[in-house]
C-alpha cells in the first residue's frame, strides 16, 4: 500500500515539477543530468530484460539443463558459453544479472565471466547492427566478432586457472551462490520470481546509478576535441578510441552507429577496439561488475581486456 | 509506524535499508521514463526506434515492483558488511538516491550549447548521407527551403565553392552557438545528431555571419534563420562559406530538438 501510494506521489511529482521554469540550471549542470538521465533510460530497459532472463534461468529453467546440455570438456565448454550470447540476445548491461544467474545455477565464476564478455559482440543484434553500419570495409566487422570471442576465452581460461572460484566474487555474493540447490522459501515460482526481482534490481540499479554519474560526468568534464586529434596515428588512435569507449558507456547493440562517423579521422584498427573494448569495459560496466566481482579481478580484468583490444586493434591497422 | 523500526535487530534494518534502496532507486527510474512515454519526452534521451522496446520493459518493471510490494519478505542471506563496506554502501546509496531526486525534481532538457561546444560542432561526418552535392545540384528552387540544418551541414562538408550555393536560399531552424574563432561577427545555428540516445549526441551547425548577434540572440535561443551562402565574409572564422541571414527570428523549440 505505501509502495504504490510511493509510486503515485512520484509521479505527482514529476507532473508539477516539470512546469517549475524558475530551476534554471548551468548549461553543464543541466546537460550533466540529461547525459546522465540519458544513460539510465536507454539502459534500464536491457538491465530489465536481463534480469527477467536471469529470473527466467534461476526460477523456471529445470536446475540441471544448463550444466546437462554443455560439453564436458572445458575449453569447448566455455567455447559452447562464449555463443549463448546468440539465444539470449542482451547488451552488456543486461548481461550482468544474466550472469550472475548462470553462476547460481552451476556455472563456475571463469565461465560465467566468458559468457559475461563474449555475449554482448557475439549476438545477432550487435552483428546486424555492426553490419548495418560498417558492412565489410576494413574487415572491422569480423575483427570485432572474431575479437571478442577470442579475449572472451582468452579470459576464461586465465580465470579458469585460479583455484578459489568463490574467491572471485564479492563476500556477499559467494555467500548467496553457497547456498545448497534445494534452499527455498517456500514460495511458489511467481513467489520466487518476485523476489528475485527484487534482489537483482536493488542490486544493479544503484550501480546503473553510480555509473550513468559517472559517465555523465567525465562527459561533460573532457574535451572531445583531445580524442578527436589522435586520430591518425597507428597507436595513440587505439588508446583514444579505448577511452571514449570507457567514457560513453553506451551498448553494444547501438555503439557501431555512434562510432560510424568518426571512421574518417580515424584508423580502422582503432574503431575496432571501440568495438571491442567498449562492451566489455567502461564506467557503467564496471560499476554494475563491482555487485558480483571482488576489485582486483575488474582491475586485472581490465589490464587484460584493454591490451587484447589494443592488440586487436593494432593486427587490423597494420593489416589493412 | 516507527515503533516498528525500532522494533529490528541491527542487521534487518541494514536488509530494510538495501531493500528499500533499490526499490527506490527503481521507482524513480521507471517513473520518469513512465511519464517521459507518456508526455511524449522521450526523444529527449533516446532515439524513437527504442521508444516501443523501453516503454514495455517500464511497464514489465513495473508490475513486478508492484507484485513486490505484496510479497511476503523473506530472510536475507547476506553476511553482515563489514563497517567499511556499510560506509561505501550509505555513501554510494546517498549519492544515488540524490541524483534519484534531481531526476524527478529537474525538469527535463535538451543538450545546451555547452555540450556542443565540447564536442566541436560538425567534426564529425555523422549524416553523410543526408543529401550529396549531385543530389542537390538537381533539386528544384522550393526544395531547399526544406532542408535541415544536417543537410546544410553535410552539403557544407563537400563543397565549398561559392557557385554551388548560389540560387539556394537556406530556411534552418537550430539553437545559437557561438564561433569559437570570431565569436563577435558569427554562430552556428545547431542542432544535435543522435543515434541510439542522448550520449551519442553530435552537434552539427550551419555558420551565420551577423556581426553583433549575440545583442538580439542569446546562446541556446532557438532561432529560424532564413538566407543566402555566401564566402565567408569573416576573416577570423575557419568557415569558408557561411549564410548570410535576410531574416532571423526567434522560434519556439520545437517538439523534436534532436535530428535523426
Amino acid at each position: 500500500m505505501v509502495g504504490v501510494a510511493g509510486i503515485v506521489a512520484l509521479f505527482v511529482v514529476r507532473g508539477i515539477s516539470s512546469t517549475w521554469g524558475g530551476l534554471a540550471l548551468p548549461n553543464e549542470a543541466q546537460d550533466f543530468l540529461t547525459l546522465s538521465i540519458s544513460v539510465i533510460i536507454e539502459s534500464l530497459p536491457f538491465v530489465i530484460l536481463g534480469i527477467v532472463l536471469s529470473i527466467a534461468v534461476q526460477v523456471w529453467v529445470p536446475d540441471t539443463l544448463f550444466v546437462r546440455l554443455l560439453p564436458k570438456n572445458r575449453v569447448l565448454r566455455r567455447v559452447a558459453i562464449s555463443l549463448l550470447g546468440v539465444l539470449l540476445p542482451v547488451c552488456e548491461c543486461g548481461n550482468v544479472p544474466l550472469a550472475r544467474g548462470l553462476i547460481v545455477k552451476g556455472l563456475t565464476v571463469a565461465e560465467s565471466m566468458t559468457f559475461l564478455l563474449a555475449a554482448p559482440i557475439v549476438n545477432p543484434i550487435t552483428i546486424i547492427t555492426t553490419a548495418q553500419a560498417f558492412g565489410w570495409t576494413n574487415g572491422i566487422l569480423i575483427a570485432r566478432v572474431a575479437g571478442g570471442f577470442l579475449i572472451a576465452n582468452l579470459i576464461g581460461w586465465l580465470f579458469s586457472r585460479h583455484a578459489n572460484q568463490p574467491g572471485l566474487l564479492t563476500p556477499r555474493f559467494a555467500a548467496e551462490c553457497a547456498l545448497p540447490p534445494s534452499h527455498e522459501h517456500g514460495e511458489t515460482r511467481w513467489g520466487q520470481s518476485v523476489e528475485l526481482f527484487v534482489h537483482e534490481a536493488g542490486t544493479i540499479l544503484p550501480a546503473l546509478f553510480l555509473g550513468a554519474v559517472a559517465a555523465g560526468l567525465v562527459q561533460v568534464v573532457v574535451p572531445r576535441q583531445v580524442l578527436v586529434t589522435l586520430g591518425s596515428n597507428p597507436l595513440w588512435s587505439i588508446l583514444a578510441m579505448m577511452v571514449l569507449a570507457f567514457i560513453i558507456s553506451v551498448c553494444s547493440n547501438v555503439d557501431a552507429f555512434f562510432i560510424l562517423p568518426f571512421a574518417t579521422t580515424f584508423l580502422p584498427g582503432s574503431i575496432v577496439s571501440f568495438l571491442v573494448f567498449g562492451p566489455l569495459i567502461d564506467i557503467k560496466m564496471l560499476a554494475l561488475m563491482r555487485t558480483t566481482f571482488r576489485v582486483r579481478v575488474l582491475v586485472q580484468l581490465t589490464i587484460v581486456v584493454a591490451l587484447a583490444s589494443a592488440l586487436v586493434g593494432l593486427v587490423v591497422n597494420f593489416v589493412s | 509506524m516507527w515503533g516498528w523500526w525500532s522494533t529490528l535487530s541491527r542487521d534487518e534494518k541494514w536488509a530494510a535499508f538495501i531493500r528499500w534502496r533499490g526499490l527506490a532507486l527503481a521507482a524513480v527510474a521507471l517513473v520518469v521514463t513512465v511519464w517521459l512515454g507518456v508526455t511524449n519526452q522521450l526523444i529527449l534521451y533516446i532515439h524513437p526506434r527504442y521508444i516501443v522496446f523501453t516503454l514495455i520493459m517500464a511497464a514489465v518493471a513495473l508490475a513486478l515492483l508492484v507484485a513486490s510490494f505484496a510479497a511476503r519478505r523473506t530472510h536475507s542471506h547476506a553476511e553482515s558488511p563489514t563497517r567499511r563496506q556499510k560506509a561505501i554502501t550509505v555513501v554510494g546509496g546517498i549519492l544515488a538516491l540524490a541524483f534519484a531526486v534531481a531526476m524527478i525534481a529537474v525538469p527535463p532538457a535538451t543538450l545546451s550549447s555547452a555540450t556542443a561546444i565540447q564536442r566541436d560542432i560538425n567534426s564529425t561526418t555523422v549524416g553523410a548521407g543526408s543529401q550529396t552535392v549531385a543530389s542537390a545540384s538537381s533539386k528544384a528552387g522550393s526544395a531547399f527551403a526544406k532542408f535541415t540544418v544536417l543537410d546544410w551541414s553535410s552539403l557544407l562538408r563537400q563543397t565549398s565553392a561559392a557557385s554551388f550555393y548560389q540560387g539556394k536560399p537556406a530556411d534552418v531552424t537550430g539553437f545559437v552557438t557561438a564561433d569559437s574563432n570570431d565569436p563577435a561577427n558569427m554562430f552556428f545555428v545547431s542542432r544535435f545528431v543522435i543515434t541510439c540516445c542522448a550520449v551519442d549526441a553530435q552537434p552539427v551547425g550551419v555558420p551565420v555571419y551577423l556581426p553583433d548577434w549575440e545583442q538580439k540572440y542569446a546562446e541556446d535561443k532557438w532561432v529560424r534563420v532564413e538566407g543566402g551562402f555566401t564566402t565567408d565574409p569573416s576573416s577570423k572564422s575557419s568557415e569558408q562559406i557561411a549564410l548570410v541571414p535576410s531574416k532571423v527570428s526567434i522560434v519556439a523549440k520545437p517538439h523534436q530538438p534532436y535530428l535523426f
